[in-house]
């Protein structure tokens, strides 16, 4: 990457949110917004970090709603991928199923899950899952179902089994794909945490903390609040890009990297 | 405060529309002559307290008084004051301590009659539970999570002699099934929602501590607000609206199942059942009228006694004067 | 089966639904030995590679592969199609080891051998670049070193160079005659071009249309090495139109 586009990449982004920021202010003074309506940017930032130490824990549990729920939903989504991929007969009974699981309601999923599971993060946790499988599982499919069939040809020829033809050639060839697949649950993952949050908490929430300020016409807390979520998903979203960007560097590098394992340079008489 | 959250709020939003659009057609014949008021409820969906509003409508009260009324609801609990200011709205139904907040918050609305006259919140439990102060201890009680539950809980923490940390308050979408399965020990209503919601689930009454026994201030819970705009500029419609609904009131009160009958008709699918919506309207009657029977006659005192216990419970910050949250002069 | 003689084919033949792909067909290929196939599109010889590579059974007959039967079996052949077939998150290294990692663990000797392949053809200074960065004659290159790194002694390469360009193709085919004398593997070699297969042949197979069958078996005497000196040979254009003829003959039929 040039220093210019280097460049770019950094500060395109910080200027869209900065312009963004400034349409925001502008509204809100121009338009003789009250308070009780909309809050300026800058009270709503003031809103989350002057109640910081209270907001701190609820960011906290959302965090972790978010994460485990994605980590569990990632797992079931790659795994039931490569089911569906692998046994021709699943992608017949199984697909559909998927689908209509996407299809009902998540609002509607909530009060069982939380008689079954309780108030705390068990619930919220299987919503975060249960959307973040279904583009990942269709993001492997699409990769398995994509890899070239002469390569896959070629490894029989050489003698390889079919679990080392998976291991070696389909699982990594079906990574980019999976990697779409992660971004866009992970734009999704920290709405079904709120969901969950709205749907059933013990003791606060961030969702409840909004909705408290919601009824105390507080609506720099309702923005702030709004504010702390927005910045978990994006946090979130940036990590999976980090990590997209470490697993398949061959995306974006002539070169593998120097450390990594299996790709060693060339060291004559080692 | 009321059921169904989650669900209601989709529902409600579909209801809103299509009533609308059924009542703007309704009356092409009349509009030249009606003034279109905006009404908005305090929740998602309909239940058994818009009964005076619906009634108006279908039995002919507010035409009658010169209106044409179209009923809004907000897309979440709470919204209605900011309905009310964006001029979404015209005449409100919020609670009282929406009001408190509202006025803490500079927001320029204005009480201008009760809905009902007495706190008739509480805690409640399926029927054959023991439900006492003393035995709240490490309890899971259910919230909704509004301003007036959370206005609330600090005085039956304070009559019970508890901490925060000694009960758990859990929040959801619903608290009937969560209240069978045991998932919760006790709910947080009014008589008129809770008494009706479990009865129904377990054919017979629940077990509660209400009022004055919970250790909450005797305030009455539901109001009628409008902006200081609107009741500067449009007054005569104010009266007008007051006139007729306290008209539809008295009719609702003595023709009750023809009333419930109109509130099913309206909102068929307002997720309650006719035995729900009865026995529930049968309940908030008697709320309606103060001790002289009268209706609507807001106090000092009332709105004192509130703002006391919101700042007591740091709800709000300061205890401004009554008249700030309310006049009586539109009252029929 | 003499000494000298790696593959036997005795009475193969495949008939897919209602195509005959091969007819019966009996070969022996010496030990060492680069022979050229070629023959018409559609005419069965690719279905002949993928029968001795095992990737489909014949309908009848007998593979004899240095004294193993091996119909119905893979991994005892090296295989190269037209496309690379290079696998994009591997490195030059790890591309040329993959028939290594397809059966098991790389070891330090797979990875000293492809460091050895890469260094003498040109290609030491890019063992660790990912196949994106290379170009489509370095791409072939890297994709015939993983088809030795299998260290089979038959090759089967089918059109291999039929994607590059007339330059790029010739400097392949000199540097493929290097490695086939280098490491004295047996080729056969599967082409559209009269001129390649002239060149690089010892003996040339010429099939026949559907159902394919072996009409001409030439022997190519060209001396070695073979140079731009061969291809305007008096010999070389000799040998040339015979296969022409031979190809324009049956396809006159
Ligand atoms: N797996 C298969 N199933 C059905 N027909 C096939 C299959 N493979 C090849 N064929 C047919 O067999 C004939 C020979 O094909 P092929 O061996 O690929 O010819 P080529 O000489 O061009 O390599 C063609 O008609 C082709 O369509
Ligand atoms: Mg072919």
């Amino acid at each position: 990457m040039t220093k210019k586009k280097l460049l770019l990449n950094i500060f395109g982004p910080i200027l869209s949110v900065v312009v963004l920021i400034g349409i925001w202010q502008a509204i809100v003074v121009w338009g003789n917004v009250a308070p009780y309506i909309a809050p300026k940017p800058w009270d709503a930032i003031n809103a989350v970090t002057s109640n910081w130490s209270t907001l701190a824990p609820l960011t906290w549990w959302t965090i972790k709603e978010t994460v485990y729920g994605y980590l569990v939903g990632a797992l079931l989504g790659a795994f039931l991928g490569v089911v569906l991929n692998k046994i021709p007969l699943m992608q017949r009974v199984l697909y559909p199923l998927l689908i209509l699981t996407q299809a009902i309601p998540i609002i509607a999923l909530a009060p069982p899950l939380v008689m079954i599971l309780g108030f705390g993060v068990m619930p919220k946790v299987v919503i975060v899952a249960w959307i973040v499988f279904f583009p990942v599982t269709v993001s492997v499919l699409d990769g398995l179902n994509h890899v070239d069939k002469d390569l896959m040809t070629l490894a029989k020829v050489f003698g390889a089994n079919s679990l080392r033809r998976f291991v070696v050639l389909e699982m990594p060839a079906a990574v980019t794909q999976l990697f779409s697949g992660l971004k866009i649950g992970a734009t999704y993952a920290v709405t079904g945490a709120i969901i969950g949050e709205l749907a059933a908490s013990s003791g606060s929430s961030l969702a409840l903390y909004q909705r408290s300020a919601s009824g105390s016409l507080d609506a720099a807390g309702v923005y702030g609040t709004t504010l702390i979520m927005t910045a978990i998903g994006i946090v979130w979203f940036l990590l999976v890009v980090g990590a997209e960007y470490i697993a398949t560097p061959w995306q974006r590098r002539s070169t593998a990297r120097q450390w990594r394992r299996g790709a060693k340079p060339v060291v004559t008489n080692n | 405060m009321k059921r169904n959250f989650l669900s209601l709020s989709v529902a409600g939003a579909v209801l809103a529309l299509s009533s609308v659009t059924v009542l703007s057609a309704g009356s092409i014949a009349s509009a030249s002559t009606l003034t279109a008021v905006k009404f908005v409820y305090d929740f998602p969906g309909p239940d058994m307290e818009i009964i005076p509003v619906v009634v108006a409508q279908k039995e002919g009260f507010f035409k009658a008084n010169g209106l044409n009324v179209s009923v809004e609801f907000p897309p979440s609990t709470s919204l209605t004051t900011q309905l009310l200011t964006t001029g979404s709205g015209d005449i409100g139904f919020i609670t009282t301590s929406d009001m408190a907040v509202a006025v803490e918050a500079k927001a320029p609305v204005i009480s201008v009659a009760n809905y009902s006259m007495t706190n008739n919140w509480g805690l409640f439990a399926k029927p054959g539970s023991t439900l006492t102060l003393a035995s709240l201890k490490g309890k899971k009680i259910f919230s909704w999570g509004d301003t007036w539950t959370n206005a609330m809980i600090p005085f039956v923490l304070k009559k019970a002699h508890l901490k925060a940390s000694d009960i758990t308050i859990v929040t959801g979408a619903n608290d009937t099934p969560l209240l069978m399965n045991g998932t919760i020990n006790f709910t947080t209503s009014t008589t008129n929602y809770a008494i009706p919601g479990i009865t129904e689930a377990t054919k017979s009454a629940p077990v509660g501590i209400v009022g004055a026994a919970a250790g909450v201030p005797n305030v009455p819970v539901w109001v009628y607000a409008v902006t200081h705009n609107y009741a500067n500029q449009h007054g005569k419609n104010v009266r007008a609206f007051l006139k007729a609904i306290k008209a539809a009131t008295i009719w609702a009160s003595s023709h009750q199942t023809k009333a419930v009958a109109d509130f099913m008709a309206a909102y068929p699918k307002s997720g309650y059942s006719k035995f729900y919506s009865t026995k529930g309207w049968a309940l908030t009657v008697p709320l309606l009228t103060n001790s002289a029977g009268k209706y609507f006659v807001q106090t000092n005192k009332q709105w004192t006694t509130l703002a006391t216990a919101l700042k007591s419970v740091k709800l709000i910050k300061s205890v401004p004067a009554p008249s700030t949250y309310y006049t009586n002069k539109f009252l029929p | 089966m003499s000494s000298s003689s790696l593959l036997e084919l005795r009475g193969i033949s495949k008939t897919f639904a209602s195509t005959t792909a091969l007819s019966t067909m009996d070969l022996t290929i010496e030990r060492g030995s680069f022979v050229s196939i070629v023959g018409p599109s559609g005419c069965g010889k690719s279905t002949l590679f993928n029968v001795l590579s095992g990737l489909i059974q014949p309908d009848g007959g007998s593979i004899n592969l240095e004294g193993r039967d091996v119909i119905g079996a893979t991994g005892h052949v090296g295989y190269m199609l037209q496309k690379d077939l290079l696998v994009p998150w591997r490195t030059v290294l790890g591309n040329i080891t993959l028939g290594a990692r397809l059966k098991g663990k790389v070891t330090a000797e797979d990875r000293d051998q492809a460091k050895g392949f890469a260094e003498k053809y040109g290609l030491g200074d890019f063992l660790n670049h990912y196949p994106s960065a290379l170009s489509g004659g370095m791409r072939q290159r890297v994709a015939l070193m993983r088809t030795l790194a299998t260290n089979h002694q038959l090759l089967l390469l089918d059109e291999p160079f039929g994607a590059l360009d007339a330059q790029t193709r010739f400097e392949m085919q000199q540097w493929l005659l290097q490695v086939w004398r280098d490491t004295q593997r047996t080729v056969l070699f599967i082409t559209h071009d009269v001129d390649e297969a002239v060149f690089l042949s010892d003996r040339i197979l010429v099939m026949s249309p559907r159902p394919g069958r072996v009409v001409d078996d030439l022997a190519v005497n060209l001396p070695r090495p073979r140079t731009l000196e061969t291809l305007v040979s008096p010999a070389f254009t000799e040998i040339k139109s015979k296969v022409l003829h031979q190809l324009h003959h049956e396809r006159a039929l």
